[in-house]
C-alpha cells in the first residue's frame, strides 16, 4: 500500500495523475463538445429540440442531404480554394518578410514588429477594412491598381463570381502573415550561424545555403506553421460575413461559414453539425502531419 | 410639536404604503426586443411607461440585439426562461406561432376594446396569423419603394417615374452617365434577407408567391435586372452592398433612381443635395398587379406566459400607443386608421404619403415555419442569374424545387 503512495508522490503513479489530469481536461473541454456534435450529425435536431439530449435517430440522413445540397461542390472547391490560397500565400509571404527582417540592417527589428499589429486586429475589423479596400466603385484597391495601370475597368472583387473568393483569400492572407512571419522569425534565428560559415568556406552559393541548410534546419517549424496555418484558415469565420457574406450565389462560401449559416441562419442545426464534422476531419488530417512533423524534429 | 407630529404620521403612512405594495400580487412580466440600444426606441419607453403606471406589475425589459434575437429566443424557450412578451422582425414570428411557442390571442382579441383586427393593414396582420388564428398583432411596419432624383430625371427629359420594370430598365440607361460616375439604378441584391424582400415583391406582381417562384414575370423582370447589371446601368456592387450602403450611392448623386424604403427619409433630407421623390414600385405591366415587401416587427406573448392577462394589458397598452410612434420613433404604425401627422418637411411628407399607398400592397414574407431556407433559395437563384452562372429560369426552377422540398 505504502508503495502505492510511493509512486503516487515520485514515480510512475505521479506521471499518471499528470497524463490522466490533462486528458480529463481534454475530454472535458474538447471531447464533450466534438461527442456533442457527431451525435447531433446523427440526429434529427429540430429548433426546438435543441435542449434536449435524446432526438430522433436520423443516420447517415443528414450527410446524404449535405452532399445532396446543390452548393456542396462548389463550397468544397471555394474550401480548397480558400485555403490552400491562404496557406501558400501566407507561408511564402512570410517566409519571404522573415528571411527579409533575419537581415541585419537599422530597424529591421522594429519593423519586424510593427508587423505585429495585423495579427493582434481583430478578424471582423480586419474584414469590415479589406470590405472597403475591395469595394467596386470607390475601392482603394481599384484606383490604385488603375494608377498603376494594371487594369482599365473597375473589378467588382466581391461582387464578381470569379473574383469574390480571391477577395477574402486577400484578406485573409493579409490577417496571417504575421504570425506566419513570427514563426518563421524563431525557427531561422534557432540555426547556428556557424552551419552557414562553414557552408559558404565550401563555396556554397545562397541558394544552396537556403536550400541544403535553411530547409531541413526549418523543417520542424515548417510543419507546425503549415498545420496550424490549415486549422486558422478552416477556422477563419469573421471575414466572411464581414466582405462578402458567401456570395454572390454562394461563390465565396466555404464550410465554415457554411455551417454557421446552416445552424443559426437557417435553424437547420444537425446540417451545421454535420459540415462540422466533415471539416473536423480535414483538421484531424492536419494534426497528423503537425504531431508527425515535431516527432521528427532534429535535436542537438 | 405639531409638525413633529405630522412626520410621524407621514412616516406611519409611508410605512403603511411600502407594506401594502408586497401584499398586492406582484407580476413579473418579461419583455425582450432590440429596442434602446443605441437611442431610445419603442418597445423600451413603453416597456418603461407600462411598468410605471401599473402598481400590480413589474416589467423586465432586455435588450437583445437584432442578430441573437431568434436564436436567444428559442434557447430560453427550450430550456424552459423564455420571456412573456417579445418581438420579433415579421417574417421570423411564423417559425414560433407555427410551433405553439406563442400565445393564441385571437379570443382576446375579440374580446378587447383597445386592438382591434380589422384596423390593422392586412400584410402585418397575414405575419401574425397561423392557421386562421392571430397569435400576435404587428408593432410597426415599412415596404418599398423607389426615390428618384428628380434633377437627374429632368436633365436626362424624363418627366414620371418608371411604371413598369421595362420603363426602369430604360430609364436607368439613359440616365446612367459614367463620365459624371452615375448609375441609372441602384437597389439590393445581396446574399440575404435583404435580397429576397427587394426581389419578392416582383414574383408577387407575376401572380406567384413565395411558393411559386418559377413565374414567367419574375423570370422577365430577373433577364431585365441582368442586363441592368451587365450593361453597368447599375453597380456590380448591388450583389453585396445592402439597402442603407446602396441608397447612400443615391443620396450622393451617384445612381438616379434606389429601391429602398422610408426608413431612408431622413438621412436623405439632410444628406441628398437635389431634388427627389418617392414612387410606388413598377409593376409588370402597365396596370398591372402590384405587389411590395413587408418590412417591420410583431408583438406576441409566449404560449409559456405564466401570467397571459397581464401579459394581454401590456399589449393592449402598446397598441394604444400607436399614434405616437411616427412622431416619436420614425416608424410607420401598421394600422390604417392612424392619419401620420405632417412634420412640415415638404419631400418627407411627400414620400410618406406614397409609402402609405404602397403598405396596402405589401405582403409578408411567408408566413411559414422554415422561412429562412425558402429565402435563401430566393436570394442564391437572384444571385446566380444576376452573376451568370444559369439562366434566370433556370436559377427560378431550381429555387422552386428546393422550396417544393421545404414545403411540401
Amino acid at each position: 500500500m505504502s508503495r502505492f503512495f510511493n509512486s503516487l508522490r515520485d514515480g510512475v503513479g505521479f506521471d499518471l495523475i499528470l497524463v490522466g489530469a490533462a486528458l480529463l481536461f481534454l475530454l472535458a473541454l474538447a471531447g464533450l463538445p466534438l461527442v456533442y456534435n457527431v451525435l447531433m450529425s446523427f440526429q434529427q435536431v429540430d429548433m426546438f429540440t435543441l435542449g434536449t439530449l435524446i432526438r430522433p435517430w436520423a443516420g447517415f440522413s443528414n450527410y446524404v442531404a449535405v452532399v445532396q445540397q446543390p452548393e456542396f461542390w462548389l463550397v468544397t472547391k471555394n474550401t480548397l480554394i480558400f485555403v490552400f490560397a491562404s496557406m501558400g500565400g501566407q507561408f511564402i509571404l512570410g517566409f519571404a518578410l522573415a528571411i527579409f527582417f533575419a537581415q541585419k540592417f537599422p530597424g529591421a527589428s522594429t519593423i519586424r514588429g510593427l508587423f505585429l499589429v495585423s495579427w493582434v486586429m481583430p478578424g471582423l475589423v480586419v474584414g469590415a477594412i479589406w470590405s472597403w479596400i475591395l469595394a467596386g466603385d470607390f475601392g482603394v484597391l481599384n484606383t490604385v491598381l488603375k494608377a498603376v495601370g494594371l487594369i482599365d475597368g473597375t473589378v467588382f472583387w466581391k461582387s464578381d463570381p470569379a473574383f469574390s473568393i480571391w477577395a477574402v483569400v486577400i484578406a485573409n492572407i493579409w490577417l496571417g502573415l504575421a504570425f506566419n512571419m513570427l514563426l518563421l522569425s524563431v525557427g531561422l534565428a534557432a540555426i547556428p550561424r556557424d552551419l552557414y560559415e562553414a557552408a559558404e568556406l565550401d563555396g556554397a552559393n545562397a541558394f544552396q545555403r537556403f536550400w541544403t541548410i535553411t530547409l531541413p534546419m526549418m523543417r520542424s517549424t515548417i510543419g507546425a506553421v503549415l498545420s496550424l496555418g490549415l486549422i486558422g484558415t478552416l477556422q477563419q469565420f469573421d471575414l466572411f460575413p464581414a466582405i462578402t457574406e458567401g456570395g454572390p450565389a454562394n461563390t465565396s462560401t466555404v464550410a465554415g461559414y457554411w455551417s454557421w449559416q446552416m445552424s443559426f441562419q437557417l435553424y437547420d442545426f444537425a446540417k451545421g453539425a454535420t459540415i462540422s464534422v466533415m471539416m473536423f476531419l480535414l483538421v484531424l488530417f492536419a494534426s497528423i502531419i503537425y504531431v508527425r512533423s515535431t516527432r521528427h524534429e532534429v535535436r542537438g | 410639536m405639531k409638525l413633529k407630529h405630522l412626520g410621524l404620521l407621514a412616516g406611519v403612512a409611508i410605512g403603511a404604503m411600502s407594506m401594502a405594495a408586497p401584499a398586492m400580487a406582484q407580476v413579473t412580466l418579461k419583455i425582450w426586443s432590440i429596442d434602446g440600444n443605441d437611442r431610445v426606441g419603442i418597445a423600451d419607453t413603453f416597456s418603461k411607461e407600462f411598468d410605471e403606471a401599473n402598481e400590480d406589475i413589474v416589467v423586465e425589459y432586455r435588450i437583445v440585439p437584432f442578430d441573437d434575437l431568434v436564436n436567444e429566443t428559442l434557447r430560453a424557450f427550450a430550456t424552459g426562461n423564455a420571456p412573456d412578451i417579445v418581438s420579433f422582425d415579421n417574417p421570423d414570428f411564423a417559425l414560433f406561432s407555427s410551433r405553439g411557442a406563442m400565445l393564441d390571442i385571437t379570443d382576446r382579441i375579440a374580446a378587447s376594446e383597445v386592438i382591434k383586427a380589422e384596423n390593422y393593414f392586412e400584410g402585418p396582420l397575414n405575419s401574425v396569423t397561423w392557421d386562421g388564428k392571430y397569435f400576435g398583432i404587428p408593432k410597426y411596419t415599412d415596404t418599398i419603394g423607389i426615390f428618384y432624383n428628380k434633377d437627374l430625371f429632368a436633365k436626362a427629359g424624363i418627366t414620371e417615374p418608371p411604371k413598369t420594370w421595362a420603363e426602369f430598365a430604360e430609364y436607368a440607361e439613359k440616365l446612367t452617365d459614367p463620365a459624371n460616375n452615375v448609375y441609372g439604378a441602384t437597389f439590393s441584391a445581396r446574399a440575404g434577407e435583404e435580397g429576397t424582400f427587394q426581389f419578392l415583391p416582383i414574383i408577387q406582381e407575376a401572380g406567384g408567391n413565395y411558393d411559386n417562384v418559377n413565374v414567367d414575370g419574375a423570370v422577365e423582370v430577373l433577364d431585365l435586372w441582368k442586363k441592368i447589371v451587365d450593361n453597368g446601368w447599375a453597380s456590380k456592387d448591388v450583389l453585396s452592398l445592402g439597402q442603407w450602403d446602396s441608397t447612400g450611392t443615391f443620396n450622393s448623386g451617384n445612381a438616379a433612381m434606389a429601391i429602398s424604403g422610408p426608413w431612408e427619409i431622413d438621412r436623405m433630407v439632410s444628406d441628398a443635395k437635389f431634388d427627389w421623390g418617392v414612387a410606388l414600385l413598377p409593376t409588370i405591366t402597365d396596370g398591372g398587379t402590384r405587389s411590395s415587401a413587408l418590412g417591420g416587427f410583431d408583438w406576441g406573448i409566449m404560449s409559456t406566459t405564466k401570467h397571459p392577462d397581464e401579459a394581454f394589458r401590456a399589449l393592449e397598452y402598446f397598441a394604444a400607443q400607436d399614434h405616437r410612434i411616427f412622431e416619436e420613433f420614425g416608424n410607420i404604425p401598421a394600422r390604417s386608421d392612424i392619419e401620420l401627422p405632417v412634420t412640415g418637411i415638404a419631400l418627407k411628407d411627400e414620400a410618406l404619403k406614397v409609402f402609405q399607398e404602397q403598405l396596402q400592397f405589401a405582403q409578408p414574407r411567408g408566413p411559414h415555419p422554415e422561412w429562412q431556407k425558402i429565402s435563401k433559395a430566393i436570394y442564391d437563384a437572384m444571385q446566380q442569374a444576376l452573376t451568370g452562372q444559369i439562366s434566370a429560369k433556370d436559377a427560378l426552377d431550381q429555387a422552386q424545387a428546393t422550396i417544393k422540398g421545404i414545403v411540401g
